[in-house]
């Protein structure tokens, strides 16, 4: 009986960390169905804007020696001239341009936003602390890690506000236009140059959120940018265009790895975390390839 | 850039020998024709014609190689869509260019953009300011909803809608921009005689109420002829006719061109 009891509230405690990581693998996939929505365009530098986001966050802090909020207002004005500067001199050049062919401007942008922000702000790993709490605490007999309840509770409010903005408001709503139809869009008055400037700057602010969550868990390095490696399974788990999807991937990925690591692990000699995710994204991609929430396209021929 | 109030009966917008190619495709060659304000002006012709690149030209899709626009008084060259949109040029689609995935009132809203002042950042917060110019928009739209006869499907996904009340949800998008110009491409295809019925008597409407000038490619002779001021007639990129609708109808050269002799 006190074993059963010991084993469910173990099995808990993994499930509810293996959630509040997946909170974090949905702040970048967020990043990613914004500017996919949005324009189209699968975005292979989110993960480079969340490193260079979190670098010039700490870079702030220590440079100016302010507090974390000021570097975090200069952080975010930042994001929004590296989003105009993309929008003019990349996909501005590009419009109208297939599919492939912004992916791979993206994947420019990439490998320039990692040096770029490397040699700005240097190469060395940074230890980024704003403050969040640390350790654990104990809720009813199950330990939870501070800062991965506060990022969850952070992804939580930034949906939430995101929702709130796409359906609530005029820029939503242009947004979602922008989204459904180039042409109908611009003849309705949107401009796209506007939208793109905005959606790109959302996306970056996200980045940013993302980048100081993982920058307070593992220290801000390059490495980081591998971490947007783990949002495609997310992606493809909840749906290219769907912000709740990649909320919903997110948790489905990081409980799952987690509790087939620690359950299924032993049997074949663990290391199930590495690919874990991929492997149920391929097993998707087999069943439901629009993922969860994704919008099946159906041609008329 | 100043434009100018133009009376009703007098030019709104002047084409002067305009030529449009893509490569080696000519899609217009050396055409001039003017729409006045307060009319209904039709552009017909054979498939490939130019219809649709004319109204591209116009509200700023296409920028023709040649030859000049002038709207109200002021000539323009390459205008960017959104630019001709906050002039008052607004337009429907060949293929119903709706935002399928968002409900009937959302698309017309969509239409209200330009008239929507607050900025993104108050609009972002959606404090006091948004919130009450928001509900003011809303309003101009559900008048529009009424006057197109669309309150039972206000909620739905208009991807979801048949055909023809796309086409009316569209129109109503256009028009929520209260536009000057109005520019209507192909708006009763694919519609049955009810539909069409519809559709005219609400062209005719929006001309008569609110004095919006209308240009429109349509197929239809019967409907083009009935409630078109006047008619211009194209052919390979060319005009070969224009003028009221009874010297239209009496022109030999149209008469062979939609005969397919002449050629």
């Amino acid at each position: 009986m006190e074993d059963m009891m010991y084993e469910l509230l173990f099995f808990l405690e993994v499930l509810f960390s293996g959630l509040l990581t997946g909170t974090l693998y949905s702040l970048v996939a967020l990043g990613f169905v914004l500017i996919f929505k949005a324009s189209g365009v699968f975005n292979f530098a989110q993960g480079a804007m969340m490193l260079f986001a979190a670098l010039s966050l700490v870079g702030f802090q220590e440079m100016l020696g302010v507090h974390w909020t000021i570097a975090f207002v200069l952080t975010v004005a930042l994001m929004v001239v590296v989003a105009w500067c993309i929008e003019k001199f990349v996909l501005g050049k590009l419009v109208n341009q297939e599919g492939i062919i912004l992916f791979m401007a993206t994947i420019g942008i990439t490998f320039f936003l990692d040096g770029f922000g490397q040699t700005i702000w240097g190469s060395d790993i940074k230890t980024l602390d704003i403050g969040l709490p640390t350790g654990s605490i104990d809720l009813g007999g199950i330990f939870v890690d501070r800062l991965e309840l506060v990022a969850g509770l952070t992804a939580a409010a930034l949906v939430v506000s995101l929702a709130i903005f796409f359906n609530k408001t005029k820029i939503g709503r242009a947004l979602r236009a922008v989204a459904d139809d180039h042409q109908a869009a611009m003849s309705v008055g949107i401009s796209l140059r506007t939208i793109w400037i905005i959606v790109w700057s959302v996306a970056g602010v996200v980045g940013l959120v993302a980048g100081i969550m993982w920058g307070s868990k593992l220290g801000v390095q390059f490495s980081l940018t591998l971490l947007a490696l783990k949002a495609l399974p997310v992606l493809m788990l909840g749906g290219f265009t769907s912000i709740p999807g990649a909320i919903i991937g997110g948790l489905i990925i990081g409980a799952g790895e987690k509790l087939a690591e620690i359950y299924i692990g032993p049997f074949v000699g663990g290391a199930i975390e590495n690919w874990f995710a991929y492997m149920l994204a391929m097993a998707f991609l087999l069943v439901r390839p629009q993922g969860l929430f994704g919008e099946k396209i159906i041609e008329r021929v | 850039m100043t434009y100018q109030d133009v009376k009703p009966g007098e030019v709104l917008l002047a084409v002067d020998n305009i030529s449009l190619s893509f490569g080696a495709v000519r899609a217009i060659s050396d055409v001039s024709f003017d729409i006045n304000k307060g009319e209904i002006r039709a552009i017909i012709g054979p498939n490939g014609a130019g219809k649709t690149s004319m109204l591209n030209c116009i509200n700023g899709f296409y920028h023709p190689q040649q030859g000049t626009i002038t709207y109200k008084g002021q000539k323009r060259s390459a205008m960017k869509p959104y630019e001709a949109a906050a002039q008052g040029i607004a337009r429907t689609f060949q293929n119903v260019a709706l935002f399928k995935g968002m409900s009937t009132l959302d698309n017309i809203m969509t239409g209200r953009n330009l008239k929507m002042k607050s900025g993104i950042f108050s609009s972002m917060l959606w404090y006091g300011g948004a919130q009450k110019e928001e509900l003011e928009h809303r309003r101009y739209v559900e008048d529009i909803i009424d006057f197109l006869e669309i309150q039972a499907i206000r909620k739905t996904p208009v991807g979801r809608l048949p055909y023809g009340l796309q086409k009316r949800v569209e129109l109503g998008r256009a028009l929520a921009a209260e536009p000057e110009l109005l520019l209507l491409d192909e708006p009763m295809a694919g519609m049955n005689l009810e539909e069409k019925e519809d559709m005219c008597r609400f062209i005719l409407d929006v001309n008569d109420e609110f004095g919006t000038t209308i240009c429109l490619i349509e197929h239809d002779m019967g409907v083009v002829m009935d409630i078109s001021d006047r008619v211009m007639v194209l052919d390979y990129g060319g005009k070969i006719g224009d003028g009221v609708p009874a010297e239209v109808r009496a022109n030999q050269q149209v008469i062979d061109a939609y005969l397919g002799g002449g050629h």
